[in-house]
């Protein structure tokens, strides 16, 4: 487990629709804020390399100082982004295609309008379980 | 690609890396060169710069070639040195400093990212970022490892005031006061001397100074000996237009006047001195000391041997010497005097040549682990790289080698790493690949915050700058340069910084970000003390729902305390705290529709309607549908809403708080307008007072004037959402519009919310508003005062137990001026209430609902239809004068358990008050909780024996958990039926009373009085008959409920209707109504008088009775000698058919009880035999139980079929058909044939009856039986053996 992971889903209209803190160091409240920062200013990166590649994953795309982004776009542009400190892109990899299927899930909720928040806490639950095993 | 040399780092370059030109001078020189305001560098070092030199130069190669631009360096001795870096840095923060306050005053907000980028580059570009990184670079001037800051030459410049010049000269050359680099040998002391004579012709004639040259010419040498005379003007009134020695200047002042003594002569004097000396001199030495040195390095390093030669002595000393900044080297090196050529080539744009040493140079000081002389080689190949445009990769091989080399020096090489960096960055930029310039910049970032600020946010406007742009990226560098700044105290660049990144991050849902933005903003203006400002960028993150409630406390107290600071109230337009749900919205008002409490508010608005449908006269008024309703009431009024004069319009606001936090609102209140309005100005006179005066009053409370505001406060805890109800009243008449609201958050800032904001949908309660704009439903008409009544019924219980019975007084008050007359009353359920008679008022209770003696029954079903239709007319005399008031009674009667709404409206009328509104209706509403009390049913049976009686059995459960009711009298509707009891109550309830959770069950014997009357031919009188049964003590005296008298058979007839019941029922359905009392004291009530409860039930009918009931009679005992073959009985069977229809009666007996299908066939075949004993068991059967139908024809197979031995035949007719009249009575002879001595049960035949109705006017329900079967009830007939024999 990482001691600074901090997972988000922005949507194609680059909102963030859910966010989460999966890492295992005490939470600060200026890294959270942090974390947003970095991984909003990742999203143009995404932009860039989204298009040269079909594979989703598209792996550590940026850093900033120790703190690494992944990312992961699913066919319908809607990003999956990790926040990291520790290289395991295996097990990176398998956190967002789980996390992938869970997502397909609420999309097909037919409750769930696509790129709106996701509130699920069934969800949020199955994520940090997800970032528990995999990172 | 365009010139290298042009790009903007190539023009950094080829004037930062240039020939040194060492400066000695005597003060006398400075002296009178600060006559014109400047040093004698600043004086010279406009005409340093040659854009088109056009000399020839010739270098290692043979081929020369011409050199275009040229430019030298000139330093004082004093100066060349490695800069303090102390002094460096606080000079570079002055510059940000400067820059900081410069750009903050003038800095203009580009409120979106379109915007942003539609400005031309270079204006987006802020122009001080190049002379920060000029300056930068030049704090790392002068470092020994590198030598093209060495100085060139040597211009010692003497003036001809001092004595004896040239000593003077051979004293400035003196070594002790010479830069260290030479001293230390880092250089070779013997540079190129250039000796020059300064003349101030202020100081004296011009040949004195000619003669002195002439003097230095023979001591110095011919060629490297000049004079130049300056300050030819007099009176130093000389303009320069365009001011060469500005760049050069900074901190000169506008007024002064730079050059005053300089003429056209002296500038062009000046000029040519530089020329000669940069073209004669400088250049030719160079050119010739890249020769020289150039030979040397062929001679020893050049060619294969060499190398090896050079490889192996490397080798050899790697292991001897081993300091951390590798080697020392001396001038005399060959490694630096490869260096110094390749600096020189450089310098005179033979980069080929340079490259090739820096090659050659580098790899000698990586294997010398020279790193910070490798990393400088290396850099100077990147530009060179860049220069000669080759090879793009090499070049940014070569500046990231070099940058990963400074950066592994760690601190020392740290400067050269930020110098290397921002070239490589330049590097970068002019090719275009400025995502990677900004990576640079970034990378630059050490550990001095405020370059690391200046870098970041040159990183950030890289960003921007690159196709496509990536403006988060651009906004995040910013925010990260605008920490750097706060942490240096420039808190102008931060502030200037995190505006810029405003519109990156406008409208972004990201909302850590957007919070963590606006609220640095607002903090740190509030530290330069520009609050205003502050509160505008806090108002951003006061409603942040998201974050933390420590978070969103520190905000709500920063904001406090800011808004503190300012010394004012606030008016905020769009306060987000607390929330408004405008869609919450709802204006009550009250028009001719006047409410007497909130409740009444609250009702739907076609609840209302359905029921005032046929009170109130507009519908009535409009016969059709093209006589418009707008030549009655003009078209003005229609479209706006109407209220009155000095009654409140009520407005109900949802207020809702979004964060976690406690938070105090105050003084909520409407924000409202009152003017005249135009149309009623010009028609009538009265207004006219007033009119002069635009009476529009936006304003809070002021009591004067002609709006009265209420004013509410409240604290909502975190997450709370709360209601608020204001009220406006207007004094006057006019156009009230309902803006918005306002209020007042922890009493400091002043919030308004302006409802025309939001079209969304209001809830407007009153009003058609389909063709209004929602505006409009916030603007109302203001009429005249009009009287207006109120409504209230008094004791009135919110709480009661079904059945309560009592009276209830309404109470209608008239606060106005005027009468109202004309009153109606309509209430929605009868069954609940309804009007009683005004005489009643002050009627004793319960004392008035007893029987009286001299029973008048005229009128007591008088107001059968009122009730029905539910409106009641008052009396025509009735009117409520001005303030009085009118009470009226009402009878309550709680008939049905369950949270029952009742819905009263009374309309009333007032005359020549106003033209608009003729009438008003008063709507009550009221919720009343009916508990269930007692459960009291009925069960009827009729008595087989008896057609004309039957059983009643009442069942009264006391459902209650605590109350004990007193039972007191049950009495049947109508004169039709006697009720007598069984036995007396005492010996079933001996206390008469009910206790909670107990159950009583009587029963009473029912006569059919007109049934008996025509059988026993006499007619009892009325008075005589028992209707009512009391089941309370006998003994009492006390008189019956009259059921038939006002209040009881008023609510029994609702009843009726309710349950579904027509008034004329079958004869056979009794009603019953049931009266119990609850002791007084027993209940919280004011009144003394007991309670009573009656309870109602209608319809009651013996349980799946049949329109034809019989009777067989005859000897139940019989003696017979069975020494005779057969003993025959007779018995007569009397059929009465009591339905309205013709019935056909087939009576068919057989004699096996088996089956009813196959009677005849299976008496004839199970033939009992003859020994068999006819005694056989008999069921025991009361003749007094009562045995329902359908019981009988589950048990007659069952008891019997074992046996299966009737013991008797049927004799006589098996089948027999008969007609009844409706209503006769017939007679039919029965025959048995008994054969044993037995009890017998003579029940096995059957009646098959059919009605055929007379006419079709039957009922459904009669219509529906019109046929049935029915079983025989038994019969017991005994037959004994007589015992005499005959």
């Amino acid at each position: 487990m990482t001691s600074t992971a901090c997972f988000i889903i922005v949507s194609r209209n680059d909102i963030p629709i859910y966010e989460a803190e999966v890492g295992s160091a005490a939470k600060r409240e200026d890294a959270a804020q942090l974390h947003q920062f970095v991984l909003h200013a990742a999203l143009d990166i995404v932009q860039d390399l989204a298009w040269t590649t079909s594979a989703m994953f598209l792996k550590a795309i940026d850093r900033f100082n120790d703190l690494v982004v992944s990312v992961y776009v699913t066919a319908g542009h809607t990003r999956f982004m990790l926040l990291h400190d520790s290289r395991n892109e295996d097990g990176i990899k398998s956190f967002f295609q789980e996390v992938h299927e869970l997502y397909i899930k609420i999309l097909l909720n037919p409750l769930y309008l696509p790129g709106s928040r996701i509130t699920s806490s069934h969800f949020d639950t199955k994520v940090r379980a997800l970032a528990r095993k995999y990172l | 690609m365009a010139d290298p040399a042009s790009t903007p780092l190539g023009k950094m370059l080829l004037e930062e890396i240039t020939p040194v030109v060492m400066v000695l001078c005597t003060p006398y020189v400075e002296e009178s060169c600060l006559k014109n305001g400047l040093s004698l560098i600043q004086l010279l070092s406009p005409f340093c710069d040659f854009t088109n030199i056009d000399v020839p130069v010739r270098t290692a190669s043979d081929q020369p070639y011409r050199l275009r631009k040229f430019k030298l360096r000139l330093f004082y001795s004093s100066d060349i040195r490695q800069p303090n870096l102390e002094v460096a840095k606080e000079r570079l923060k002055k510059v940000i400093t400067h820059v900081g306050e410069k750009n903050f005053l003038e800095s203009s907000d580009p409120s979106q990212v379109n915007n942003l980028l539609s400005r031309p580059e270079s204006e987006m570009l802020p122009s001080w970022f190049q002379f920060f990184n000029k300056e930068l670079v030049r704090t790392l001037s002068f470092s020994d490892h590198e030598a093209f800051d060495h100085p060139v030459a040597c211009l010692l410049v003497v003036s001809s005031k001092d004595d004896e010049p040239v000593n003077r000269f051979v004293d400035l050359f003196n070594t002790n006061k010479l830069p260290s680099l030479l001293n230390d040998s880092a250089m070779d002391p013997k540079i190129m001397k250039h000796y020059l004579l300064l003349h101030d012709n202020q100081d004296g004639p011009f040949n004195k100074a000619t003669k002195l040259l002439a003097d230095m010419r023979n001591a110095f040498g011919q060629n490297d000996c000049q004079i130049i005379c300056f300050n030819s003007s007099q009176d130093g009134k000389i303009h320069h237009q365009d001011n060469p020695w500005a760049p050069f200047k900074s901190d000169a002042l506008p007024t002064e006047n730079l050059g005053c003594f300089l003429n056209l002569d002296d500038l062009n004097e000046i000029k040519d001195f530089m020329q000669e000396l940069s073209s004669k001199h400088i250049i030719p030495y160079m050119e010739q000391k890249i020769r020289v040195l150039n030979q040397q390095v062929s001679a020893t390093r050049k060619g294969f041997r060499n190398q090896i030669k050079n490889l192996w002595w490397r080798k050899g000393k790697e292991d001897t010497i081993d300091t951390p900044n590798g080697p020392v080297y001396t001038f005399n090196s060959i490694e630096s005097q490869i260096r110094i050529l390749g600096d020189y080539a450089f310098m005179l744009g033979d980069y080929e040549l340079a490259l090739s040493n820096y090659r050659l140079i580098s790899t000698d000081y990586k294997l010398d682990k020279a790193w910070k002389r490798y990393a400088g080689v290396q850099e100077m190949m990147g530009l060179t790289y860049f220069l000669l445009d080759q090879s793009r990769k090499d070049a940014e091989y070569c500046m990231e080698n070099a940058f990963n080399t400074y950066l592994k020096l760690g601190s020392a090489g740290r400067r050269n790493a930020t110098r290397c960096g921002l070239w490589w960055a330049e590097m970068l930029k002019t090719r275009d690949q400025l995502k990677e310039a900004a990576t640079v910049y970034f990378r630059i970032c050490g550990e001095d915050t405020l370059h690391s600020a200046v870098m970041l946010e040159q990183a950030s406007f890289c960003y921007l700058l690159s196709k496509p742009p990536m403006l988060h990226k651009y906004g995040f560098h910013l925010v990260l340069s605008g920490d750097h700044y706060k942490k240096c105290d420039q808190i102008k660049h931060a502030i200037r910084t995190y505006r810029s990144a405003i519109p990156v991050y406008k409208g972004t849902t990201w909302s850590l970000i957007k919070d963590h933005v606006h609220f640095h903003i607002g903090q740190w203006y509030a530290l330069l003390g520009m609050y205003d400002v502050a509160v505008t960028h806090m108002l951003e993150v006061l409603a942040s729902t998201h974050q933390s409630k420590t978070t969103q406390e520190l905000f709500l107290r920063d904001f406090l305390q800011i808004v503190q600071k300012t010394g004012k109230t606030f008016e905020v337009l769009k306060l987000q705290l607390p929330v408004i749900n405008i869609s919450s919205l709802k204006v009550i008002f009250e028009d001719q529709r006047t409410n007497a409490s909130a409740a009444a508010a609250s009702v739907k608005e076609s609840l209302w309607h359905s029921l005032e449908e046929d009170m109130i006269p507009s519908s009535t008024a409009r016969s059709n549908w093209l006589e418009l309703q707008s030549k009655i009431i003009p078209r003005k009024y229609k479209e706006s809403n109407i209220c009155v004069a000095g009654e409140a319009l009520k407005v109900d606001i949802e207020f809702k708080n979004p964060l976690q936090i406690r938070i105090s609102v105050s003084s909520v209140s409407l924000m409202c307008e009152l003017s005249a309005n135009p149309e009623e100005d010009a028609n009538s006179s009265n207004n006219e007072v007033q009119n002069n005066e635009d009476r529009t009053s936006t304003s809070s409370g002021d009591i004067n004037s002609c709006l009265i505001l209420s004013e509410v406060g409240f604290s909502l805890e975190g997450g709370e959402t709360t209601v608020v109800q204001l009220t406006v009243t207007p004094r006057i008449e006019g156009i009230l519009k309902i803006v918005g609201v306002k209020w007042k958050l922890s009493s400091a800032v002043v919030g308004l919310c302006n409802f025309e904001f939001n079209p969304v949908n209001k809830r407007v309660v009153r009003g058609r508003r389909k063709q209004h704009s929602p505006s409009s439903d916030l603007k109302f008409l203001v009429i005249k005062s009009l009287p207006r009544l109120e409504g209230f019924i008094h004791s009135l219980p919110e709480k009661t137990y079904a059945g309560d019975l009592r009276p209830l007084v309404l109470e209608l008050s008239n606060q106005s001026k005027f009468p109202v007359k004309n009153l109606k009353m309509k209430i929605s359920n009868p069954r609940f209430l309804y009007a009683g008679n005004q005489k009643e008022l002050n009627a004793d209770f319960p004392a008035c609902l007893k029987k009286k003696m001299n029973v008048e029954k005229s009128g007591s079903h008088a107001n059968v239809n009122k009730t029905l239709q539910n409106l009641f007319h008052f009396p025509e005399d009735i009117s409520v004068q001005e303030e009085t008031s009118l009470s009226w009674p009402l009878w309550f009667h709680a008939a049905v358990p369950g949270s029952i709404p009742l819905y009263i409206t009374i309309y009333y009328e007032m005359e020549g008050v106003s033209s608009i509104m003729k009438y008003r209706t008063l709507r009550m509403h009221y919720n009343l909780q009916v508990l269930p009390s007692l459960d009291v049913s009925f069960q009827l049976s009729t008595r087989p024996s008896r057609s004309q009686e039957f059983l009643l059995r009442m069942d009264v459960v006391n459902k209650t958990t605590s109350e004990c009711f007193q039972v007191h009298q049950l009495s049947s509707v109508g004169q039709q039926w006697e009720i007598s009891l069984l036995q007396p109550v005492d010996s079933i309830l001996p206390s008469q009373s009910l206790f909670a959770g107990q159950s009583l069950s009587c029963f009473f014997m029912l006569k059919d009085r007109r049934r008996s009357s025509t059988s026993e031919d006499s007619i009892p009188s009325l008075s005589h008959i028992q209707s009512d049964v009391r089941l309370g003590p006998q003994d009492n005296s006390e008189a019956f409920f009259d059921v038939s008298s006002s209040p009881l058979a008023d609510f029994h007839d609702c009843e009726r209707s309710s349950q579904g019941m027509s008034s004329q029922g079958c004869e056979y359905k009794v009603d019953f109504v049931f009266i119990a009392q609850l002791p007084k004291g027993n209940r919280d009530s004011s009144s003394n008088a007991p309670l009573v409860f009656s309870h109602h039930a209608c319809d009651c009918s013996p349980s799946s009775m049949s329109p034809i009931s019989w009777l067989v009679d005859g000897p139940r005992t019989i003696q017979h000698n069975f020494s005779a073959p057969l003993c025959e009985v007779n018995l007569k069977m009397t059929i009465t058919n009591s339905s309205d229809a013709i019935a056909s009666v087939h009576i068919n007996t057989f004699d096996s009880p088996s089956s009813n299908n196959q009677p005849i066939d299976d008496a004839t075949t199970s033939q009992p035999p003859e020994h068999q004993s006819g005694w056989s068991e008999i069921p025991i059967v009361n003749d007094t139980k009562i045995i329902t139908t359908e019981a009988l024809t589950t048990r007659v197979p069952k008891s019997l079929s074992l046996e299966s031995v009737p013991q008797y035949i049927w004799s006589g007719t098996s089948s027999t058909k008969l007609v009844l009249q409706p209503r006769s009575t017939a007679e039919i002879p029965l025959q048995i044939c008994v054969f044993t001595p037995g009890i017998y049960d003579l029940s096995n035949y059957v009646l098959n009856w059919i009605l055929t109705p007379v006419n079709d006017g039957e009922n459904q329900g009669e219509a529906n039986k019109s046929s049935g079967v029915c079983q025989g009830y038994p019969y017991y007939l005994s037959v004994l053996e007589s015992n005499f024999k005959d």
